[in-house]
């Protein structure tokens, strides 16, 4: 008894370096953003308890369900392109990895996400200018009449989410690159030896041992969708009108333009719990056991 | 020998001498030490931290005349800080919640009705009448800013500056067209015939109302415009939207038709960048684009606004000097005196802001002082800037408790309509709505 009681206190010691820097930085917050999103929140002191108001507030907002549906949109392109790209430039390099040049190759790939999201911005709101961008002058030259990306309702959303695929895959590329150096060489020889085709192995023994890493990427990668902000802010403002206006900068006008911090903080509780479900709907499609 | 020639290049040193030099240099170190606190009390330094919102060419300015501050005054010393504005309210209000307000900060005149509570009475502050101690009096700066300073009978600004919109046009281009540089348009019908020779007879953009055309960008041309035809935003009380009637209809048909019938620019696009690529014939930008025209080494030339409607009209709005509320543990009353006898510093030397930073000094010596009378700034803009202001043109933005939300509802219904996909009548009527939405809560 003594001694599964100690070992108790062994376990709790090791946990308590992480649990005590997560409670205080992680579910601390989040509990004080719940508690700020039921006052009329005041940062110069006079807050007052509204209870529910601020969420109905929302129920009530058409912006806030137009954001909503942006950021859904937004997910809905970003996460598969993100993913997907990662997963094939992963596939490309690992099958050119004796080649000197995939080493250059894969530092490319990844090098954009070396960079911060306001430069990620700034490059793709210059390449996509109405007057000056390359893209719009090359598909001028090629005798395309493109839309202005940014500036067009249709387009808004898809050129923001295409600007952080190129921003975000480089890193799945790595992640699956590293799981796909784990599958042993015999599964693929024993394929082989039964004369399996190439799709075949990619997706009945590629795809399944890659599900754990699949599932870390899906997970990273829908917090990033629903949390988008940075790119957006910088290429379009949420423009034009409101086609590109999502959730997270629905929050920031909220509580740092107008100052309305309870409001704001009801729609992070909003997000967080929209991010909680489709993690918790991950781990239910690719299996609890899927380790991250 | 040997020792001999050592003792010529040393002293030799006693033991007497020793100790008398060793005792004589514990009593200079004693009576040192013992000044050393008074010394120090004499060389104690306050330093004021003072937070802006100016960036680019405003933020190089406010640092010139901050770096001038600290060259000149010992006692006090002032830590900038300055930062994007989109954020900045935010931010001190949060600095002000959590006890550490910047000593010295930045405020629009027209955020002065839901900033108030986060900034310090300068005549009834707990130090007393900051004004008074500092020596600060409302005939040294321009009356309409002034007189914007003051909220439910209590002073919190101190004016810096005006700011406003202008004409900025590239003269090279008005040759092209066959027009006279030196008579830029001031009538609608001038402004009219100018745009459409540019396009006509230079392929090149003709005009752009709105810098780079940012919703809120959009919606100030837009103001602009409805002002000159004599439109309020709200009804009198301010609890319902007023723009949706005929002035705000032919202010925004007028805006759209610039783009959509005359064709003088597209929707979408930058006219800081055209203007400075010199692609752009006239342009609708603040005095703070001198510094970038210049940067671009474009042949241009600053006119007034054109009377568009019945009267000529500009947007624009000040800047003005504040005391963030502060608590007694991180500001004693000495400070605040110190804080507000450094705003009036940096009105003095506000001609610098103006030479370096495009604006009007509200402060009137710094405003006729040489060095900005003779500099190129004011010679090109800001004398014609000044004129707008003197004469009455400016219109501040709206002053409401509300007011960043109820611009947000206007935005993005006005650049729906400049880009075309909303009638100017929809537009109205939906931004109507929404403001509406706002102000019943």
């Amino acid at each position: 008894m003594r001694r599964r009681y100690g070992r108790i206190v062994e376990i709790a010691l090791f946990i308590l370096p992480f649990a005590a820097f997560w409670i205080l930085f992680r579910l601390g917050p989040v509990l004080y953003g719940f508690f700020i999103s039921l006052y009329r929140w005041d940062p110069l002191g006079d807050a007052k308890f509204i209870g529910a108001r601020n969420y109905l507030n929302l129920a009530r907002d058409p912006r806030f369900w137009n954001a909503l549906v942006n950021t859904l949109e937004f997910a809905a392109i970003a996460i598969p392109l993100i993913v997907g790209i990662g997963l094939v430039l992963a596939l490309f390099i690992f099958a050119g990895r004796k080649r000197r040049v995939t080493t250059w190759l894969e530092a490319g790939f990844f090098f954009p996400y070396l960079l911060t999201v306001s430069v990620v911005g700034l490059i793709w709101r210059w390449l996509l200018d109405p007057d000056f961008g390359i893209v719009l002058i090359a598909l001028r030259d090629m005798g395309i009449d493109p839309p202005v990306f940014l500036n067009e309702p249709r387009w808004a959303i898809p050129a923001i989410a295409l600007a952080t695929a190129w921003w975000l895959a480089g890193y799945r590329m790595l992640l699956f690159r590293a799981a796909l150096e784990d599958i042993p060489d015999e599964f693929y020889e024993a394929a082989r030896i039964d004369g399996a085709s190439g799709a075949l192995v990619f997706f009945s023994i590629v795809l399944p041992l890659l599900r754990p890493a699949i599932l870390f990427a899906l997970v990273l990668t829908t917090i990033s969708g629903f949390i988008v902000f940075g790119q957006v802010l910088i290429m379009t403002a949420g423009g034009p009108g409101r086609a590109s206006e999502v959730l997270a900068l629905y929050l920031y006008r909220f509580g740092f333009e107008y100052l309305e911090m309870g409001q704001a903080a009801a729609v992070g509780m909003v997000l967080f719990l929209i991010i909680l479900g489709m993690t918790l709907v991950s781990f239910r499609w690719l299996g609890f056991e899927s380790s991250l | 020998m040997g020792w001999r020639e050592e003792s010529a290049h040393s002293t030799p040193v006693s033991r007497r001498t020793f100790l008398k030099t060793t005792a004589a240099a514990a009593a200079v170190a004693a009576v040192g030490a013992a000044r050393i606190p008074s010394v120090m009390a004499q060389e104690r330094v306050t330093t004021l931290d003072y937070y802006t919102l100016f960036h680019s060419g405003d933020a190089a300015a406010m640092e010139r005349i901050v770096r001038l501050f600290n060259t000149e005054n010992r006692a006090v010393r002032l830590n900038l800080l300055q930062g994007q504005w989109a954020e900045y309210y935010a931010q001190l209000f949060a600095a002000v919640g959590s006890g550490n307000a910047p000593h010295i900060g930045i405020c629009h005149s027209s955020r002065v009705m839901d900033v108030y509570r986060a900034l310090t009475p300068l005549e009834e502050s707990r130090a007393g009448n900051l004004l008074d101690a500092a020596g600060i009096r409302a005939p040294q700066y321009t009356k309409s800013v002034w007189d914007a300073g003051v909220f439910e009978g209590k002073r919190y600004l101190v004016p810096l500056d005006t700011h406003m919109w202008g004409l900025w046009y590239n003269k090279d281009l008005f040759r092209r067209a066959g027009l006279d540089p030196d008579k830029p348009p001031e009538s609608r019908e001038d402004f009219e015939r100018a745009a459409d020779a540019i396009k006509t007879r230079t392929g090149q953009f003709a005009f752009h109302p709105a810098e780079d055309a940012l919703p809120r960008k959009l919606r100030r041309a837009w103001e602009m415009l409805f002002w000159g035809g004599g439109g309020s935003l709200l009804t009198p009380d301010g609890k319902r939207a007023a723009f949706n009637d005929e002035r705000g209809m032919r202010a925004l048909d007028y805006l759209v038709g610039m783009i959509h019938r005359r064709g003088w620019n597209a929707p979408g696009t930058d006219g800081f960048k055209q203007f400075a690529a010199g692609q752009l014939g006239m342009l609708i930008a603040g005095n703070w684009y001198f510094p970038t025209a210049k940067a671009a080494g474009v042949n241009f030339g600053f006119h007034y606004v054109p009377k568009f409607f019945e009267k000529p009209t500009t947007w624009g709005d000040s800047h003005n000097l504040v005391i963030p509320r502060q608590r007694p543990e991180r500001a004693s009353d000495d400070v605040l005196v110190a804080a507000a006898r450094a705003i009036k510093w940096i009105n003095e030397r506000s001609s610098i802001w103006g030479i370096y930073g495009g604006h009007i000094p509200a402060f009137l010596p710094a405003q006729r002082a040489k060095d900005l009378q003779d500099s190129e700034t004011w010679q090109i803009a800001l004398s014609k800037f000044a004129y707008m202001a003197n004469q009455g043109w400016l219109h501040y933005p709206l002053v409401h408790p509300l007011a960043p939300r109820v611009h947000a509802a206007i935005e993005p219904h006005i650049q729906e309509a400049y880009n075309g996909r909303l009638t100017p009548r929809d537009a109205l009527t939906r931004a109507e709505a929404e403001v509406n939405r706002v102000l019943t809560g």
